[in-house]
């Protein structure tokens, strides 16, 4: 049987932190691949063809902003960023350059195989791919710009449907609000966060069972939102 | 600092100069006045008062000052002949060579009581950044030291007996070791946090978000810490967006519900409120557990405060001063008073700005 196991790429140059992801990605059923510079990281993501790769931002060699920059401009794979830093700036430059998820350190070996297997999940949708979203009880036909909620017809203006596309386009993955502002209201419009509060409220209104504690649309705090379906 | 204006002298600078030279004016005026009646002697001791006078208000510079305007103007005035400066007179170099000593002695013990005075401050002040620097060295050690010592103990009964020991007492090991690393690492970022606060090293990244929308992860990451206790959500729809740094505000309300749910016990309540005042945006954390005396809710917001509460792990207390230094950056207050049926309730305010336009959509919201 040939192996049908995903393969990850991990990019890391600490050894302990290498040796428990590479012991709880192989438990889990992943092939690891691990290299420790930005120069080789380049090379293996081309060689192996991982599915995905885990990159520490902080690398002998370089930043690890750099590989993804690299990768992300020949390969759609998930990218996960590891960073000892918290700061909110660090992961929207990660994001901006193409990674679709952050993990900060320290950080349990369960939030990043959650990340790992959400990743994977996520399917890539070309920007004008025709596509229905089902999130719970609600279907959405972002071309045909219809909806229903249990059955029932359920109106979303045109400002709700083109954040929804927007955010579709990588569902699982952190997309930032900076770059929605820009997709969805334009350039000039980049830093007028209000526009984007107040439309992520009222699509959770009409698409979440309980807004307050969303399922679907997810706000990463002073980063952006990620839309999850089931 | 305070303590330092009380110290320096009343009259600093060019205003002891200029008030030396106006006594002597003074002076002069007076002898003038006394000149029928009196000895050019008696005249002389007038002229001592204002050089006395500044040595005990001003600087040294400006007390020897004093005295040469003082005996400038008396002999140019007063000793015959008048209008001319008589060098040759021994006498009143001796008047001059006086009133220098009197000026230069009260200066310097003013100078010495000065430095023993300051010195006393800086002492004070010295003694309480020892105090506060061993409260927390203390509180860290303590704080490091226990969960260390569970580290160390059950990582090396795992890899020296692990496979001796049962699959469930293995998983318990591991499981401690996990929660007392997260405890120490939940510790050093505060740590951190609080050392960047006072660099002054963290300017706030402030655009608008709402209050509602910042409470849902914190909700969500706290799942497991909130388990135990009833959680009632009360966050009005209309709140107005605020201009803040939504992670940290974030934090402030993470900070206040795991301190609720880890003074409180199981199965209490705990409520996350928000509401309008007048010019601002209050949210509430409130527990019906024990609650605390008002000593205590006092100092709750101190930097690392001594008493522990209880005998709970609540860290170097730094999370509450941490909430109490964000809450301020953004302009707003926070407190912690006894509710009144009983437990306690924290409540910080945010200042409400006019909201933002919103540019029209030609359809409505609403089908």
């Amino acid at each position: 049987m040939t192996d049908t196991r995903a393969t990850i790429l991990v990019v890391e140059d600490e050894p302990e932190i290498r040796r428990f992801l590479r012991s709880a990605l192989g438990a889990e059923g992943y092939k690891v691949v691990e290299t420790g510079t930005v120069k080789r990281g380049v090379i293996d993501a081309a060689s192996h063809k991982p599915d995905l790769a885990i990159v520490d931002l902080g690398l002998p060699d370089g930043e690890g902003l750099e590989l993804i920059r690299k990768v992300r401009a020949w390969s759609p794979m998930p990218l996960i960023v590891l960073s000892a830093r918290a700061g909110e700036a660090g992961k929207i430059a990660a994001l901006d350059a193409g990674a679709n998820d952050y993990v900060i350190k320290p950080f349990g070996i369960g939030e990043l195989l959650a990340r790992v297997r959400s990743a994977l999940r996520s399917v890539v949708r070309p920007a004008g791919g025709g596509h229905v979203l089902k999130l719970g009880g609600t279907t959405i036909d972002l071309d045909a710009r219809t909806a229903t909620r249990d059955g029932a017809p359920l109106h979303l203006t045109p400002i709700e449907y083109r954040l929804l596309t927007s955010l579709a386009r990588n569902t699982g993955t952190v997309i930032t609000q900076g770059q929605l502002l820009r997709e969805v209201w334009g350039p000039a419009h980049e830093s007028d966060t209000h526009y984007l509060r107040i439309y992520a409220k009222q699509l959770r209104d009409k698409l979440e069972p309980d807004p307050l504690q969303p399922r679907y649309l997810i706000t990463e705090t002073g980063v952006g939102y990620r839309l999850v379906c089931d | 600092m305070p303590e330092h204006a009380q110290n320096t002298p009343l009259l600093r600078n060019w205003r002891g100069y200029l008030a030396a030279l106006l006594a002597a004016v003074a002076c002069t005026l007076t002898g003038y006045a006394m000149q029928p009646r009196f000895d050019l002697v008696n005249i002389a001791m007038v002229y001592l008062l204002p050089v006395v006078g500044i040595a005990l208000l001003s600087s040294r510079g400006a007390a020897v000052f004093s005295a040469a305007s003082s005996v400038i103007l008396f002999d140019v005035l007063f000793v015959p002949p008048a209008g001319v400066l008589n060098i040759e007179d021994m006498q009143y170099l001796l008047t001059f060579a006086v009133m220098l000593l009197v000026g230069l002695a009260i200066s310097s013990l003013r100078e010495r009581a000065r430095r023993e005075e300051s010195g006393r401050i800086s002492h004070a002040i010295a003694a309480e950044r020892e105090r506060m620097r061993s409260t927390l060295l203390a509180s860290i050690s303590h704080d490091l030291r226990t969960p260390l010592s569970v580290m160390i103990g059950a990582s090396t009964s795992l890899a020296e007996h692990g496979e001796q020991l049962p699959a469930a007492e293995r998983r318990a090991l591991a499981l401690s070791v996990s929660r007392q690393a997260q405890a120490i690492a939940e510790q050093t970022e505060k740590v951190l946090q609080m050392t960047r606060f006072e660099l002054g090293d963290l300017a706030l990244q402030c655009d608008w978000n709402s209050i509602a929308e910042i409470a849902g992860p914190v909700l969500l990451r706290l799942r497991e810490a909130l388990a135990q206790h009833r959680l009632l959500v009360d966050i009005p729809g209309n709140l107005p967006l605020l201009r803040v740094d939504a992670p940290l505000i974030a934090q402030v309300i993470g900070n206040l519900l795991e301190n609720a749910a880890r003074h409180t016990p199981p199965g209490t309540v705990i409520q996350l409120k928000a509401r309008m005042l007048e010019q601002a945006v209050e949210v509430a954390v409130e527990d019906n557990g024990p609650g605390l005396p008002d000593a205590v809710l006092e100092r709750l917001f101190d930097r690392f405060r001594e008493q522990r509460i209880g005998n709970t792990s609540g860290g170097v207390g730094l999370g509450l001063a941490i909430c109490r230094t964000i809450v301020k950056l953004h302009g707003g207050g926070i407190h912690a008073m006894q509710r009144a049926g009983g437990g306690t309730r924290f409540a910080f305010t945010l200042p409400a700005e006019a909201a933002p336009q919103l540019p029209e959509e030609n359809e409505s919201t609403r089908p």
